[in-house]
């Protein structure tokens, strides 16, 4: 197992290869034909829906399941069937998985006792490790006599202290209210920054994978819907599921009616819509059109032929938002339009204009 | 769970009237007989502690006790060491649901059986010519036949078996709470399987070996039947003290030799305990 400062191995290319790997339970298959790299150093989240294989991929990498296709690279090495406690990775887990029968520091100093470092290196690479997540003083302390913030960090610190070449994290803080998620994953961020740690992060919330990721590879059902940036894949989705999953979207049918440059023009029932191109569009093509709802723009209807005219259904606001539900024949949209003092509302029942900047919405395949 | 004083009351009552009625009274009417006097063959009703005292400076019932205590400490050890492995299997070897279902009730089997024709069978198992010695000679293990029947080989071979099943559930139930998560970190974390059942699994299961141990001591303490048919006389243990003195009318010897045998078993159940509660789990009997 190497030891060493994990910043180091920056400059060294993929530390995580998972190449074209499937896992089946019986007859349900988890996980199909999954591929994706991940370069050393890089935060890379995980998203999807429960069920989505998310985790049994984490599981794979981790070593506790065997692939039944395809094969994992771990700093170039591939794992084949190695047991977890012979990979270079170390995983947080869901439930955190802490043993309840040590103190906070005999679970950090676990994996370092492991590896039979001395009792001497051991103390001083625990204390480290407990003060990068501010405990400190803790730990004498039982399991049991820990908030889940702090039960939090130390699984955190028990993972950390072994200088994996890959964290992995199972949802670690799927457990925890709001306030403290938010906390802990700036913390988390800062974390993985300082520490140059490749970290795997499984999770199904898309704002977290957005907010912590340098990349994000999106599962549904078993595949890798798209893996990109959280900015690629909010402006480019590749898949409908992809748009509707990460963010809010109106996702409109629509038929190519002409293809110009870098925009096109499509028809939604008898209204016409602009939106960009991706490229694989041709005149006449079926696809979706995805328009994010803060980019709808509602103004009273001014009589221009294009664009469509609807009915506002429901109003809700918010304070910073007017959040409107409207009806378009054919369809229904959603528009949420930024609110300051002096912002004209429209009133449920009244017709109005609904549109949006050309470059704004974006195709998806059907 | 906290019950309304009310309804604890009435759900309390039947069991507690039953207990009172055919457990605390007739004890207490026996162990009465303690502080009575023995004479010529007969119960003369005067106060005395004679017998206590006599059964406290007689060496012969120290000798009865630590037969006593000798036994119940292998059959419990044995019971765990062979049935640790079994509720580990059970739990981890066996994946279908439905398997582990027959299994469990292959173990739990032999309790729908009497004692006696279990104990019965254990004689013919064990006799000289039985099963066990005629197999032994086949194999050329041994030239003549092992004495296993009427000495404390055969009580504690047979013992061990019928308390087998006392010792397993409470370790497999144990094991079925545990959060199989655990495992995967020590794993994780470096643990070969080895130290992954030494530093995680077993210490987390102790409470249930303790309570499976707890259980198999104090039936071994206070069996009767096995050490009875399969002693010989030779192994001497409290329970059959009290069934001699009782068939003999010696009531007052049987009451003291019960107290000394209910002593042992909740001094058992209290070491145990108190055990226990130096664990940081948090588990009680």
């Amino acid at each position: 197992m190497a030891i060493g400062t994990p910043g180091a191995q920056g400059s060294r290319g993929a530390d995580l290869d998972v190449r074209a790997i499937t896992k089946r339970f019986g007859a349900v298959v988890a996980v199909e034909a999954v591929s994706f790299t991940v370069r050393a150093g890089e935060f890379f989240s995980l998203l999807g829906p429960s069920g989505c294989g998310k985790t049994t991929t984490l599981r794979a990498i981790g070593g506790f399941e065997t692939v039944d296709e395809g094969d994992i690279l771990i700093g170039g090495r591939p794992m084949g069937r190695l047991p977890p406690n012979r990979r270079e990775t170390n995983m947080v887990f869901q439930r955190l998985a802490l043993f309840p029968h040590y103190s906070v520091f005999d679970n950090v100093s676990f994996g370092l006792r492991m590896r039979g470092l001395p009792a001497a290196d051991r103390a001083r690479r625990v204390g480290e490790a407990l003060a990068r997540v501010e405990l400190g003083n803790l730990g004498a302390r039982r399991i049991g006599e820990l908030s889940g913030g702090q039960q939090q960090r130390v699984a955190l610190a028990r993972a950390l202290v072994n200088e994996p070449r890959v964290l992995l994290l199972d949802e670690p803080l799927s457990a925890l209210d709001l306030k403290l998620r938010l906390q802990l994953q700036e913390e988390l961020k800062r974390l993985q920054r300082s520490l140059g740690t490749t970290f795997i992060y499984v999770t199904h919330d898309q704002g977290e994978a957005l907010a912590m990721s340098d990349r994000i590879g999106v599962m549904a059902s078993g595949r890798l819907e798209q893996v990109g940036t959280p900015l690629e894949i909010y402006e480019r989705p590749a898949t409908r599921f992809v748009a509707g999953f990460i963010g809010d979207a109106n996702l409109v049918e629509a038929v190519v009616e002409a293809v110009d440059g870098d925009g096109l023009v499509a028809r939604v029932g008898e209204a016409r819509v602009r939106a960009r191109r991706q490229g694989w569009e041709r005149d006449g093509t079926s696809l979706t059109v995805c328009i994010r709802p803060e980019r709808v723009r509602v103004t009273r209807p001014d009589g221009r032929p294009d664009g469509l005219l609807g009915r506002v259904e429901d109003r809700a606001f918010s304070g910073s938002l007017v959040k409107y539900r409207l009806a378009v024949p054919g369809l229904r949209l959603h528009a949420a339009v930024p609110y300051i003092h002096g912002t004209a509302l429209f009133d449920v029942g009244d017709a109005v204009a609904v549109g949006w900047e050309g470059d704004q919405a974006v195709t998806v395949p059907p | 769970m906290r019950v309304r004083g009310g309804l604890a009351a009435l759900l309390l009552a039947p069991v507690l009237a039953l207990t009172v009625a055919l457990y605390v009274v007739p004890l207490g009417v026996y162990l009465v007989n303690g502080f009575y006097r023995f004479k010529d063959g007969r119960i003369l009703r005067e106060w005395t502690l004679d017998t206590y005292r006599a059964f406290l400076t007689d060496a012969f019932s120290y000798k009865i006790v630590s037969t006593s205590l000798l036994l119940a400490g292998i059959v419990t050890a044995l019971a765990l060491v062979v049935g640790y492995p079994l509720a580990y299997a059970l739990h981890t070897r066996v994946k279908s649901a439905r398997a582990r279902a027959v299994l469990a009730v292959v173990l739990f089997c032999p309790l729908m059986i009497s004692v006696v024709v279990r104990t019965y069978g254990w004689l013919i198992l064990l006799a000289n010519q039985g099963l066990v010695n005629m197999t032994l000679l086949r194999l050329g293990v041994i030239d003549q036949p092992i004495r296993l029947l009427f000495n404390m080989q055969g009580v504690v071979i047979s013992l061990t078996h019928i308390l087998l099943p006392f010792a397993i559930f409470p370790i497999y139930s144990v094991l079925g709470n545990l959060d199989p998560s655990l495992k995967e970190a020590a794993r994780d974390l470096g643990a070969g399987p080895w130290a992954t059942f030494w530093r995680v699994t077993l210490p987390l299961t102790l409470p249930g070996v303790a309570s499976g141990g707890v259980i198999c001591f104090t039936l071994a303490l206070s069996a009767f039947v096995t050490p009875q048919l399969l002693g010989g006389g030779r192994v001497q243990v409290l329970p059959l003290t009290v069934y001699n003195s009782t068939v003999e009318i010696n009531w007052p010897e049987g009451a003291v030799t019960s107290v000394a045998l209910l002593a042992l078993s909740i001094l058992a159940v209290w070491a145990v305990n108190r055990g226990l509660r130096r664990l940081p789990i948090g588990v009680r009997l």
